[in-house]
């Protein structure tokens, strides 16, 4: 018989497919629910038009299918409660920003104006470069300390 | 609220696909800009709002298909232009002017904040969390254009003028994204549509002054006559069938072909 742990410790493997980070430590997963050995995962995207949900869902339904007990699997995403930033846990944090993305802080308030520190050099002389990045979820800022760009996770 | 009487349905249909409409059309016209935006953050900023209305739009249709009963994608491609509830605004062509796009994802942009924010009140759950969510990534793209809006009215005599020029070239269309649609009333007091907490009108003519005084741009908005009727009741302008024609010319060809 398969468990919800057994099951979540899969997901732990499955990284997102455009960030350093697995999607459980991303929060995008809402629920794992076991039915006589079917199991319906519900995900929570972060972005409506995130492209890579697809692949996520496809990730989620090979690897568990994989595990002994499991009949089928289903991926189902929900919007309720809607996913946000808050969700990222500490390891994420950590290892998305080794990669040069921040997040901000659980909870904070952000605005167009504020200071968010350079992942590589610390400085707060850093400036907003474009809203939009190389996905839905992530903006582009300028580190005129460093003068290195990177990329900061909506707040959302 | 997951169950919804059966004489709101079609009201609901009715918002739902007047969002969605707009939204249909704006990330069209924004996708032209792939490969041409002025710059290249802003060639990102516009296939990336293309990508999100598109989105929204997707994801309001499979709500409105659970009442309607056709396909998403027969009721993004499949339907005749008088079934469509979209604004004049969101159909007219761009001719590639950067400052008109930008002007009219800022007007646009202000609207849909405000609407997301009445639906994610709703009384309806499902369309309450939806709304919450799209309300969220909507606010990105009001930032974006009161930037812009800011940077080219403050910026040089060249771009102070284009964007003027733009904006009192849609000023005298945006008020009609107000226009009320089929069932709005009904939808409004059963709590779907919730009341909103000051005069639409007056709170998105306040939310786009407060970006063009500062400015120093000039913009005058003028609600428009409970009388006239536009796209909310069906009748387009003269681009709204040409835009079609492009936007569902692939479709047309095979409409049961799976994508």
């Amino acid at each position: 018989m398969v468990t919800t742990e057994a099951i979540l410790e899969v997901l732990r493997t499955i990284d997102d497919p455009e960030m350093p980070i697995s999607i459980v430590d991303l929060g995008l997963i809402e629920d794992v629910a076991i039915d006589d050995g079917n199991i319906t995962i519900s995900v929570l995207p972060t972005f409506v038009g995130c492209p890579a949900l697809p692949m996520i869902a496809d990730d989620i339904t090979s690897k568990v299918d994989a595990l002994a007990g499991v009949g089928k699997t289903k991926v189902l995403f929900v919007y309720d409660p809607p996913w946000s930033v808050d969700r990222i846990s500490g390891e994420g944090r950590a290892s998305l920003k080794s990669h040069g993305v921040t997040v901000p802080a659980p909870g904070a308030v952000e605005l167009r104006t504020s200071a968010i520190p350079c992942p590589f050099c610390g400085s707060d002389r850093t400036t907003l470069d474009s809203m939009f990045g190389p996905t839905r979820c992530r903006m582009i800022y300028y580190c005129n300390g460093c003068r290195n760009t990177f990329e900061h996770m909506k707040k959302v | 609220m997951t169950q919804l009487a059966e004489n709101l349905k079609a009201p609901l249909v009715e918002l739902l696909l007047s969002v969605a409409d707009d939204k249909l059309m704006l990330g069209h016209r924004n996708s032209d800009w792939t490969g041409l935006g002025p710059i290249l953050e802003e060639d990102i900023a516009f296939s990336s709002l293309a990508q999100d209305e598109i989105a929204h739009a997707q994801i309001l249709y499979e709500l409105a298909s659970e009442f309607d009963g056709r396909s998403t994608d027969v009721l993004a491609f499949g339907r005749d232009p008088t079934e469509f509830r979209c604004a004049e605004i969101v159909e007219l062509p761009d001719d590639f002017d950067w400052a008109f796009a930008l002007c009219r994802q800022f007007f646009c942009d202000h609207y849909d904040a405000l609407r997301l924010g009445r639906m994610a009140r709703s009384s309806y759950a499902p369309l309450a969390a939806i709304a919450a969510r799209l309300a969220a990534e909507e606010q990105v793209h009001v930032d974006h254009a009161d930037a812009w809006i800011t940077r080219l009215g403050t910026g040089t005599e060249d771009s102070r003028t284009r964007i003027q020029a733009a904006l009192d070239r849609l000023a005298p269309v945006a008020p009609m994204l107000h226009e009320p649609f089929e069932g709005y009333d009904e939808l409004e007091s059963a709590g779907i549509y919730p009341r909103p907490e000051t005069d639409m009108f007056e709170a998105w003519s306040a939310a786009l002054h407060a970006v063009t005084d500062a400015a120093g741009l000039t913009l005058t908005l003028t609600a428009p006559p409970a009388s006239d009727t536009g796209g909310r009741r069906g009748r387009h302008s003269e681009h709204l069938a040409p835009l079609l024609d492009e936007m569902c010319e692939v479709f047309r060809l095979e409409p049961t072909a799976a994508w």
